[in-house]
């Protein structure tokens, strides 16, 4: 009995985790052809809505071409890492209080480690190619990701401080009074740079610059393989964009509604309406919301933004970000010990 | 078998299975010039890859083995940093004192800058007070 509801809620995450890449894949391209004043696609179903679907249904049916010259079992084994560890990382996500599938006391460590492990699928599929398009471009891709992936680290570091756990539960419902983003300002946007390089998206994606490297590390990769590194890709989009709004907007918390709370002095009160609204100040829409917003921001930034240099890219990220992440990992700690204010692990009290 | 360990079993199953139906449903017919690497309208030749690379991917790998060592090794101090007080304060900005002295030796020896052929790259053109140390 057990083991069938433990099938059935691994299905319930990870169904509507592939879903939802589905609906981001349309929704980008709906939002910037609006951008562009195009119409996007709009004759597969209502309004497009099954475009997605039709597209995967295609490309799961064309023919697979294994090259010649390549490693072959790499180079089958590359994309599959890099789905297999890109999806993993819905393990730890908090939807709502309760809602989750493992409540690890290192589930920050968790998201990192996974995150890191899906760059090796990369390196394998870029260099079992054989290809010089694949192998610049993953060369490019694993440096940019190491590079971007340091940042997200240290600012994660900053999170712990001020939250003193590592538990993703914890980092949550420690911002019940105020959310992260308020003292972290600064930290946010490097982290959200950092996100956004971390998926290779748009101002940032070197590795598949059309115009040098034909299409990257996945240049020799078709039909099913190449629809594992595009579900890789937007799977780990909403990954952090829920990470982000995790770590920074409260999670599943809705702050508004706990400060109407507070200001209203509801907490005493046991009628209906108190019933409903610490319903709705806890609920996975604010979760949801959050993360839209985030992902609407990325597309955002794909259509505003033109591509940067592969050097500057660097250079932004070992010359800029990280002496500023570093500059705030020494301020931060000094700050927090010289006015005696060291938070403590609120799982704890 | 727990939620946790059947979500890590999932995945794999999940791959292989879109894998197998990618292999089952699709024709399959290849010959030479289908299965020879890509190139832009030529024929592809073996032998330009799997040789020399730039040296800036390797340093940046190194120098990435080194931070990240070096705020794994943080993390203690910042779950524990009530407990640990002022001198744990102390010893985490000590340790990273030296590396920081590390980090600007680096940027002085401009290991962390890849070659451009451009001559306005980032640093130059907006950062012209940082010149000194960049360029």
């Amino acid at each position: 009995m057990s083991n069938i509801i433990s099938i059935i809620q691994g299905l319930l995450v990870i169904v509507p985790a592939l879903i939802s890449v589905a609906f981001v894949t349309i929704s980008e391209r709906k939002v910037m052809a609006s951008m562009q004043r195009r119409v996007g696609p709009n004759a597969v179903g209502y309004y497009g809505l099954l475009q997605a679907f039709a597209d995967a249904l295609k490309l799961l049916l064309k023919e697979y071409v294994a090259p010649t010259q390549a490693n072959i079992i790499l180079f089958f084994l590359g994309p599959v890492i890099t789905l297999i560890f890109a999806l993993l990382g819905y393990l730890v996500i908090p939807y709502a209080p309760g809602t989750f599938i493992s409540d690890h006391r290192l589930g920050i460590f968790f998201m990192l480690a996974v995150s890191a492990i899906a760059t090796y699928g990369i390196l394998l599929a870029g260099w079992s190619a054989n290809s010089k398009y694949a192998f610049l471009g993953s060369l490019r891709s694993t440096a940019q990701l190491i590079s971007y992936e340091l940042i997200l680290s240290s600012v994660l570091l900053l999170v712990i401080l001020l939250t003193g756990s590592l538990n993703v539960i914890t980092i949550v419902e420690s911002q019940k009074a105020v959310s992260l983003l308020l003292p972290l300002l600064p930290l946010f946007i490097v982290f959200f740079i950092g996100s956004i390089a971390e998926t290779n998206r748009a101002p940032f994606d070197l590795a598949e610059a059309e115009s040098e490297l034909v299409s990257g590390f996945m240049t020799e990769h078709s039909a099913s393989i190449f629809v594992f590194f595009f579900l890789a890709e937007y799977a780990s989009i909403i990954l952090i964009c829920i990470l982000n709004s995790i770590l920074f907007f409260g999670g599943y918390l809705s702050i508004i509604v706990f400060s109407i709370i507070s200001l209203l002095d509801l907490s005493r009160e046991d009628t209906l309406f108190h019933v409903l609204i610490s319903i709705i100040s806890s609920s996975p829409i604010n979760l949801a919301v959050k993360t839209s917003i985030l992902v609407f921001v990325f597309i955002w930034v794909r259509a505003s933004f033109p591509r940067i240099r592969f050097d500057q890219l660097m250079s932004v990220c070992w010359l800029v970000l990280l002496p500023i992440t570093i500059a705030y990992v020494i301020l931060l700690p000094c700050v927090v010990s010289g006015l005696l204010i060291n938070p403590v692990n609120i799982s704890l009290l | 078998m727990t939620t946790t360990t059947f979500f890590l079993f999932l995945m794999p199953i999940l791959a292989i299975i879109l894998l197998a139906v990618n292999l089952i449903l699709s024709p399959h017919n290849p010959y030479q010039e289908k299965d020879s690497a890509f190139e832009c309208g030529f024929h592809s030749f073996l032998g330009q890859n799997r040789t020399q690379f730039s040296i800036s991917f390797f340093i940046f790998a190194l120098l990435f083995l080194l931070f990240d060592l070096e705020i794994v090794l943080v993390y203690p101090y910042v779950v524990s940093a009530y407990t640990n007080g002022i001198y744990g304060l102390v010893i985490m900005l000590v340790f990273f004192l030296v590396l920081t002295l590390g980090f600007a030796f680096e940027i002085g020896k401009n290991a962390l800058k890849i070659e451009s052929r451009q001559v306005y790259n980032f640093n130059y053109k907006s950062w012209s007070g940082y010149s000194l140390i960049y360029n």
